[in-house]
């Protein structure tokens, strides 16, 4: 139906990504020793591939459920002030530029409407 | 017996607390005006306690084992969990639990064929932890949180959401005690947390589904309102006013919609309502 129906729930990243939010000495690995904890959570090649690189569309296709993937750029780049321009967001519009330009279009035309 | 003494609903995004003021400066005016409006509702209501129906964003319960609703049970709820404070930018609150009106929940949903997860220690992201910021500041209303799954496959249908607001209310309405009850939804309105149109507000489907809600007819909202046409409006985000019409089902005539903003910068619609409590 919508994209959401794409994750593959079986995907041992989407095992990981619950436990790491969930546990405060899995996060501080995460920046040190991301290779030892895809090891230990059973992820493939191609999922650490796509995790270390932060290739949103990549995260996506091999089925990532897609709320897991802001969370995953968080633990990246900070969670902190996640406004539209934060790093983690930007890797958003890098990925999808033509969806991304239009709301941003749309956010400007709604500016000019309410002045 | 208990009494529903109020009806609400609101947006819970993150951008409401953890980036308000990147927001256009009529929007934040507009969103503050209306939370305070739903503050000061909610306390002319006099509620003992707040049923407060959200959903899980995957925080409580792991992607190979995700229950269609949850009841915390706790004598005090805690929050935000550790991953969500500096992202929502709210400091720890405490709140009190009602466990006994929680239990029954659980045990009088069971006897009428509904199955309810619950647990003790429930961890709280946005969709409990901004509502609960500006409505309920000090923690002096006891809370029961109710999480719901609208994000992992299969999505329940709006059909599906408004029968369970239906047995709900019955087993409310049957708790042994003088409680005066509010129910709140929290969620939506059109967003796609995450997904490829994760910056993305639907206007148009947000106006058309705040005016059926309005037109007060819950017949013609459940024909119209489809999970497709929510999906459609934003995969896997949009699905969350499943909570809302959970709550219709407490509710009787036109919704008052409070406010409506398209706020691309706190990626969601988000608006606020206020309904008469069925009799």
């Amino acid at each position: 139906m919508g994209s959401v129906d794409r994750c593959d729930k079986t995907l041992p990243l989407n095992e990981m990504i619950f436990h790491v939010r969930r546990d405060a000495a899995l996060r501080a690995r995460w920046l040190t020793d991301l290779e030892g904890l895809a090891r230990e959570f059973g992820l493939s090649a191609a999922e650490y591939e796509a995790l270390r690189d932060r290739d949103v569309r990549r995260l996506h296709e091999i089925g990532v459920h897609q709320y897991y993937v802001p969370q995953i750029l968080r633990l990246f780049y900070g969670a902190a002030a996640n406004a539209n321009s934060h790093p983690a967001l930007q890797a958003y519009r890098r990925a999808y530029p033509e969806e991304s330009a239009r709301a941003l279009r749309l956010q400007d035309e709604l500016a000019r409407r309410d002045r | 017996m208990a009494r529903i003494v109020s009806a609400m609903a609101l947006t819970h995004s993150p951008g409401l607390t953890g980036w308000f003021d990147q927001a256009p400066a009529h929007q934040q005016a507009e969103a503050r005006r209306a939370l305070g409006e739903m503050r000061e509702r909610l306390a002319a209501a006099r509620p003992d306690v707040v049923v407060l129906f959200t959903n899980d964003h995957l925080l409580n319960w792991p992607i190979n084992n995700t229950p269609e609703y949850t009841v915390g049970i706790g004598e005090e709820h805690v929050g935000p969990a550790d991953w969500y404070d500096e992202w929502l930018a709210l400091a720890k609150y405490r709140i009190p639990g009602h466990p006994a009106l929680a239990r029954h929940i659980v045990n009088e949903g069971a006897r009428r064929r509904l199955a309810l997860s619950y647990l003790r220690q429930m961890q709280f992201d946005d969709g409990v932890s901004v509502p609960m910021h500006y409505l309920n500041p000090a923690g002096s209303v006891a809370l029961v949180p109710v999480s719901m799954n609208c994000t992992v496959p299969p999505i329940p249908t709006p059909e599906r959401a408004y029968h369970v607001g239906l047995t709900l209310r019955d087993v409310l309405r049957a708790y042994p005690g003088d409680e005066r009850i509010a129910v709140l939804a929290t969620g939506g309105l059109s967003h796609e947390p995450g997904g490829p149109r994760y910056f993305w507000v639907d206007e148009e489907f947000d106006r058309w589904f705040l005016d059926l809600l309005k037109k007060g007819d819950h017949a013609a909202l459940l024909s119209e309102c489809t999970l497709e046409r929510m999906e459609e409006a934003g995969s896997g985000g949009t699905a969350e006013l499943l909570a809302w019409i959970l709550v219709l089902a407490f509710t009787t005539g036109p919704a008052e919609v409070l406010a409506y903003m398209p706020a691309i910068a706190w990626r969601s619609g988000t608006g606020m309502v206020a309904w008469n409590v069925a009799a």
